[in-house]
């Protein structure tokens, strides 16, 4: 118990002292329309980001950080015109690139229980276990499924009630 | 004899039928005559959307426009409700506004009932009912509750296929009178289309920069509690979902289909300079699901229909099971959406800004009712 306390004690911590590096690449795992909200948080904390709703791992070239925003939506695929599978070989070649050249994943999940269980929790599972730091709408962790990821792969989670509220943390993970 | 008795019979019948056609007929003509609105002290000048297309000048399809002109130089709003006259807090929001609305900076032009035609019918075997009263400080007002679509007294026959102009994309036949799919128009075309011409000459005459549509949908159909927003003005939909969603209200962000064409959000912003948003809230009343179809239902928005169906999970439906989905709500939420979606334009074009005040916001609409915010 203790023990649970006092990771959970450095686990807040180390959030608080997590940064990452600009330029910073946005993109979305599922197609879901939260990534533009993602990329107008981005914005009105003036961080040096670029949204590429698809990005592929050439992409990637330049970028210091990748936001990923998890959540699967049949629209957004149609719109892209492409099928859930090959939505999915795309998140994870271009996670692999970026593990590969060292990039860090910050992934950031707002769309709640709209974009939890169902065709979603594929994308989210990848996203959170590939991620250095998750951010997260507390409704879409209502059954703990982030929470039980970032105490499994010890990475750092930071919940918050509102969308809006993501702005900050964001903001802070770049000063 | 049996024949006189006959006879006597018929006469007795025919005037007794005279007599229903009679208050029949004062019935339906009531149906006609548009309710009275009673604009703000801050209104300037109120003419017709025929002044903007004399094409329908004298038709059902001519409707009132109200203008409100702050004197100050900034940009112009554009406010229309009644698109779908069978959408109550479509029309009522507007008439929130209308008769509260002070405008310190730019302009706002209000048309109520986009669709007047659709105001004087309701829908065929819907069992709609054809109005609603809203208790106000001053008495009742009684609003009428209308169709989906333009009157068929006023156009007709429906074509067996509706050919969209000019896209072409064909929908059913029903449709050439749904005039959010008739953008955008044109002037020698059927009343509906004649309609929607106008409301592109009105935004392209009056220099229109942002321009609202609003709209309620049934709980259980995909775009509902959503703004529907132009891809070219993503940034300013977005920073108004987060707006809306620090006030506690949660709006989705839905881009408009570059490749279903007539609507609003598309053809008013691919064929004008306006900026242009749709918001649907959700409305019982209108779905496949509901229950015993009344002016309670379209007013107080719960329907144990809907509570049960969300409670089996099986589909994605906007009902509040706690609450239901009341006028105030629907209308609150017209009204913060309306206002967030002015700021967020406001912080992207500073030098044509448009300031309104004087509205009541969601919380006090929820408080007090929607007649507290109704004169007379
Ligand atoms: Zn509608």
């Amino acid at each position: 118990m203790i023990v649970a306390i006092l990771i959970l004690f450095f686990t807040s911590l180390s959030v608080e002292a997590q940064k990452f590096k600009q330029p910073v690449l946005i993109s979305s795992a599922g197609q879901s329309a939260d990534v533009k909200l993602v990329k107008m948080l981005a914005q009105r904390q003036g961080l040096n980001a670029t949204t590429i709703l698809m990005a592929k791992s050439a992409d990637l070239t330049g970028f210091k950080t990748l936001i990923i925003v998890p959540g699967f939506s049949s629209k957004g695929l149609g719109a892209a015109g492409i099928s859930q599978q090959e939505e999915m070989e795309r998140v994870k070649a271009l996670i692999k690139s970026a593990n590969d050249l060292k990039i860090p994943i910050v992934m950031i999940h707002i769309g709640g229980s709209a974009r939890r269980q169902g065709q979603s929790d594929a994308f989210n599972q990848i996203v959170a276990e590939n991620s250095k730091s998750m951010l997260v709408v507390k409704q879409g962790d209502e059954d703990g499924f982030f929470t039980t990821i970032s105490k499994a792969k010890n990475i750092p989670l930071t919940l918050v009630v509102k969308i809006a509220e993501t702005e900050i943390p964001l903001g802070n993970f770049f000063k | 004899m049996a024949m006189i008795r006959n006879h006597l019979s018929t006469i007795i019948i025919s005037i007794l039928t005279a007599a229903m056609g009679v208050i029949a007929a004062i019935a339906f003509g009531k149906m006609h005559h548009p309710e009275v609105l009673y604009p703000s002290a801050s209104l300037t000048s109120k003419g017709m959307l025929s002044d903007y297309f004399d094409g329908i000048t004298g038709t059902n399809g001519d409707t009132e426009v109200y203008l409100y002109d702050s004197g100050v130089a900034g940009g112009t709003a554009l406010l229309c409700g009644g698109t779908h006259a069978n959408e109550a807090a479509s029309f009522l929001s507007t008439v929130v506004i209308l008769e509260n609305l002070r405008v310190t900076c730019g302009r706002v032009i209000i048309i109520p009932r986009l669709n007047n035609s659709a105001f004087t019918c309701s829908d065929p075997m819907e069992g709609f009912p054809s109005s609603y009263e809203i208790p106000t400080k001053n008495g009742t007002r009684v609003f009428r509750l209308g169709s989906r679509v333009t009157n068929p007294l006023d156009q007709w026959p429906d074509p067996l296929v509706f050919a969209q102009y000019p896209s072409n994309q064909q929908l059913s036949g029903f449709e050439t009178r749904n005039i959010n799919r008739a953008y955008p128009g044109r002037p020698d075309g059927t009343l509906t289309e004649k309609v929607a011409y106008a409301i592109i000459q009105i935004i392209k005459k009056e220099n229109v920069n942002i321009a609202f549509d609003l709209h309620e949908s049934s709980p259980e159909v995909p775009i509902v509690n959503v703004i529907v927003y132009n891809e070219k003005y993503e940034d300013i939909a977005m920073n108004a979902v987060l707006g809306l969603e620090m006030a506690g209200l949660q709006f989705s962000p839905e881009t408009s289909p570059k490749n279903f064409h007539g609507l609003s959000h598309r053809e008013w912003g691919d064929y004008t300079n306006a900026i242009p948003f749709l918001m649907e809230t959700s409305n019982p009343s209108m779905g496949r699901l509901r229950g015993e179809t009344n002016v309670d239902l379209v007013l107080r928005g719960d329907c144990d229909n809907y509570k049960k169906a969300k409670e089996t999970g099986a589909l994605r439906i906007a009902y509040r099971e706690e609450t239901g989905e009341p006028i105030e709500h629907r209308v609150g939420r017209h009204i913060m959406g309306f206002i967030e979606l002015i700021n967020s334009y406001n912080y992207y074009y500073p030098e044509m800004q448009i300031v309104v005040e004087n509205l009541p916001d969601y919380d006090m609409i929820m408080e007090n009712g929607v007649g507290e915010y109704l004169k007379n």
